[in-house]
């Protein structure tokens, strides 16, 4: 069993406290991933999980067996990191098969483990190569091989597909998710990417100034943002956020679930954008760009600022051209002053 | 100079660059040439660089001159000693002031590189007295000590800390994750990939070694101990004027490990000074 279970655990930098109290729970065979802007205490948290670093307080237990004091490898955790670290002077095969040789693996065995993860990542034919002589791809499928020999009990990941170009991301990222279904091993993962958090978690866990915000599924998260903070965060464009008393009466009227909603948030996508600016609430384009499948809409609605929208129909208003929007209300999302969701409470 | 210049512009610039070698080449040859020249010959009003008559004999007085042969042998132990002494102290020296994390690195780093700022002429006397005092002198140890532990010692920590600093923490971190302790790190992964620093190190350490004149000159007096720079200026006649001819045959044959190690690692040790230059 590799559950892991975090609890009250902090870190810190000299005075500098970057992880707080931070409550966790991941299930055996959980892919778990760590999202948030920069420097909020990702990767310091799964570096406390390695044990790269050690925990200035709470508890840390992998299994059931508290790990704050045990050394990194033996943990039963193994780690990929974002640079790779593959090591520049041994070959693909050295690589992969370093750690065994640290434990004192017998030779046979050691070839049979780098051989069947070999075959697994297809890495068959570059054993032989040095990691120079690999592409990018290439190279972060040895790092993950290197991971997969050890059998560990837990994967961590540390941003490991941010220096990939976009195409070898998307194809990297289904590889990650197909060798999760493989394995069936305990994941963790860190990303700020919030489309890779998306479509690899089972579970997510937000974090902001070195607390969790929020725990759930990525459906969770993105119906169910406990307040703005998640709620922008989780969703490609991030939603908008407007103030409820620059809304139209109407629709205050009708789905403003109390008094105290004083924020209303709503996805782009749930806006519909209408050439003729006769509606209730109208606005102006201020940027227009293209994705292909449509357009994303920069608005300056009037009463309410600014906002994304997303027009998936055929030819989308120029810039400086005047438009109504429509709310698709039942996808409005609520927030009190302290910025939290009314519906969750 | 790019691919794409024509073959006169290319000509122009070999021919530039042989003109500008010329002061760096001609006292090679010079050497070579006064090597199997006659004392009177290397004097004569007309300048040549091949001799009339061909002495290579020389090269045999230059062997039953002076005890060539053992001096030449404690030049080159000496070098070899001081080289690898000074590789292990420095890379482990500069392998814990780049990663080890303990009270006082700073300090302790700035005042090593201010040791640089000491001319050895200043420290020669309290080095001689200490050496005396330690019953050292006449010995090879303080020619082997005093570079190991001196600027040399400290010139070569600071390069090796240079190089250590610039290795990636994250491999020390992997290494970590598969179980290596941290002289296993240092052993196994550092090591391994500072071999550009360390044969830089090494070279530098060994000509300094190999050229060092003063310290030879203080602490030794017994001729079979000499070594060869002092050895090359004791080729002198009664009067204690220079026998130049002996000396180039000497000299020539005193370069000959030096040629031999650039010639054998002559990419890596080029390669080594970019890298340390770039790194530092």
């Amino acid at each position: 069993m590799a559950d892991l279970t975090l609890t009250g655990v902090c870190k810190s930098f000299g005075k500098l406290e970057v992880i707080r109290n931070v409550d966790l729970q991941i299930e055996d065979g959980e892919f778990v991933v760590f999202v948030g802007p920069s420097g909020c205490g990702k990767s310091t948290l799964l570096r406390c999980i390695s044990g790269l670093e050690d925990i200035t307080g709470g508890t840390l237990t992998i299994g059931g067996e508290r790990m704050n004091d045990v050394p990194a490898a033996k943990r039963g955790v193994a780690m990929v990191f974002q640079s790779y670290a593959l090591y520049p002077h041994l070959r693909v095969r050295e690589n992969m098969g370093f750690g065994l040789k640290v434990r004192k693996v017998a030779k046979p065995e050691i070839e049979r483990r780098v051989d069947e993860a070999a075959r697994t990542l297809k890495l068959d034919s570059l054993l032989d190569r040095f990691p120079r002589e690999l592409s990018g791809g290439q190279r972060q499928r040895v790092a993950i091989g290197r991971a997969i020999v050890g059998n560990p009990e837990v994967f961590l990941f540390d941003e490991p597909l941010s220096n990939l170009d976009a195409e070898l991301r998307v194809h990297m990222r289904a590889e990650i998710s197909g060798l999760h279904k493989r394995l069936g091993n305990t994941m963790i993962y860190v990303t700020h990417d919030q489309i890779e958090a998306m479509t690899l978690a089972d579970k997510i866990v937000v974090l902001r100034d070195g607390m969790v915000e929020q725990i759930g599924s990525p459906r969770d998260l993105y119906y169910r943002p406990v307040n703005t903070f998640v709620a922008q965060f989780i969703g490609s464009p991030k939603m908008n956020l407007f103030d409820a008393s620059g809304l139209p009466a109407n629709i205050l009227d009708t789905a403003r679930p109390a008094p105290r909603a004083a924020r209303a948030g709503l996805r782009p996508e749930d806006i519909r954008v209408l050439p003729s600016a006769d509606g209730p609430v109208t606005g102006r384009v201020v940027n227009n760009e293209y994705t292909g499948a449509g357009s994303l809409l920069h608005l300056d609605l009037e009463g309410l600022g600014q906002c994304l929208a997303i027009y998936s129909g055929g030819d989308a208003p120029d810039e400086g051209a005047h438009v109504s929007v429509e709310f698709d209300r039942s996808r409005l999302y609520w927030f009190d002053e302290q910025e939290r969701n009314v519906a969750i409470g | 100079m790019t691919r794409f210049q024509s073959p006169f512009v290319r000509v122009c610039w070999y021919l530039s660059l042989a003109i500008l070698a010329v002061p760096f080449v001609f006292p090679f040859l010079w050497m070579l040439s006064g090597a199997v020249k006659s004392q009177t010959e290397i004097f004569a009003p007309t300048l040549t660089l091949l001799p009339e008559t061909w002495h290579w004999e020389n090269y045999a007085e230059v062997f039953s001159y002076q005890p060539f042969a053992r001096q030449y042998f404690n030049s080159l132990y000496i070098a070899c000693v001081v080289t690898a002494g000074t590789l292990f102290i420095s890379s482990l020296a500069g392998y814990a002031l780049a990663r080890i994390r303990f009270a006082g690195s700073g300090l302790l780093l700035l005042l090593l590189i201010s040791a640089l700022m000491m001319p050895e002429e200043v420290t020669i006397i309290p080095n001689f007295f200490l050496m005396k005092w330690l019953g050292l002198m006449n010995t090879h140890m303080p020619l082997i000590l005093l570079p190991m532990f001196g600027s040399q010692g400290v010139m070569a920590t600071f390069l090796m800390r240079q190089y250590f600093t610039a290795l990636p923490p994250e491999l020390e971190e992997a290494a970590r994750m598969d179980g290596l302790s941290r002289f296993g790190i240092f052993w196994k992964v550092a090591l391994p990939l500072s071999r550009p620093a360390l044969a830089a190190v090494g070279i530098i350490t060994f000509l300094f070694s190999w050229n060092l004149f003063l310290e030879p000159l203080v602490f030794l007096s017994d001729i079979e101990l000499f070594t060869l720079p002092l050895a090359l200026s004791n080729f002198t006649d009664a009067y204690g004027l220079p026998l130049w001819h002996l000396q180039m045959a000497a000299t020539s044959l005193a370069v000959v490990p030096i040629l031999v190690v650039y010639i054998a690692a002559q990419r890596q040790i080029v390669e080594s000074f970019a890298l340390s230059g770039v790194k530092g």
